[in-house]
């Protein structure tokens, strides 16, 4: 990448282009939400089971659920969390796939 | 009801005949539910039960979150039903106490299970039984009107006899986890 004479609307017009086309590249996250119905060890059998965490692992994030109404289980592309998603909803979990915050 | 491990990873459970009833027509109105809304999730959406095992994918996009739904419902209703037919198939053809084979349990049977009706669980049909008895107590909890934070609000006899099913399908839901202990 050079930098250019040009006139600086133009470049900071280039940059701002730049920081959305870079934003695209950001990855999407799956979150898991609390909801009142799902056993604590329900949630963390189906976190163990299903993305093969650790029993402490899927006992730290099932609490985060609990507590925090929310945690992130997994981060990738849109198309892999979209899985997730599914495979959550398959399993009676209450699950979104969003842009991982920056 | 009582559970227990068996040598190949699968599970015992033992449920009174009352019990079985019970469990064998709440899966099978589970898979009539299912089955009404399986090729029809647009007009099958204003069931709040079916609402809530077909969640949006997407907090803040209703547009992705509707196109998200229809890629998936069909195939996630037959994987639920998939799951309740096996366990409302497996309650239908219990086995009496007399009939068991030894060799299928670890331990002797509970003391007070002479009584009791008792259903073999092979390893991959736990996953189901667990996704079966979760899609119940979502349904149930709609149905008793549950609020996100736990509360009921459906009121009456009928309320009582729903809110005791649930209680006791997630004690059934509880034991079958610690018994595998996975």
């Amino acid at each position: 990448m050079t930098v250019t004479s040009a006139h600086p609307d133009v470049r900071e017009e280039q940059g701002t282009d730049l920081r959305e086309a870079v934003g695209l590249l950001r990855p999407w996250v799956t979150i898991v939400w609390n909801d009142p119905v799902n056993l604590m060890s329900y949630v963390s059998y189906v976190f163990r089971s299903y993305f093969g965490f650790t029993p402490a692992e899927a006992e730290r994030l099932m609490l985060q659920v609990h507590n925090d109404g929310k945690a992130i289980v997994a981060v990738g592309n849109r198309e892999e969390m979209e899985r997730h998603v599914e495979a959550m909803h398959g399993f009676g979990l209450w699950a979104t796939l969003a842009r991982e915050e920056q | 009801m009582n559970v227990e491990r068996n040598t190949d990873g699968g599970l015992t459970a033992w449920f009174a005949p009352v019990e079985v009833e019970l469990l064998r027509l709440a899966t099978g109105q589970l898979v009539e539910l299912l089955d009404g809304a399986h090729g029809a999730t647009e007009a099958a959406a204003s069931d709040p039960a079916i609402r809530r095992l077909l969640p949006d994918a997407y907090s803040d996009d209703p547009e992705a979150a509707e196109e998200f739904r229809r890629f998936t419902a069909d195939t996630l209703l037959e994987r639920k039903i998939e799951s309740a037919v096996l366990v409302r198939d497996a309650l239908a053809n219990v086995q009496g106490v007399d009939d068991v084979v030894p060799s299928q349990t670890q331990s002797p049977r509970p003391d007070d299970t002479d009584s009791h009706e008792l259903v073999v669980i092979d390893a991959p049909a736990v996953f189901s039984w667990l996704r079966a008895l979760t899609d119940l107590r979502l349904t149930l909890a709609e149905r008793l009107q549950m609020s996100p934070d736990g509360e009921i609000h459906l009121e009456g006899e009928e309320a009582e006899f729903l809110n005791d099913l649930y209680d006791w399908l997630g004690m059934v839901q509880e034991s079958f986890i610690y018994t595998i202990d996975v």
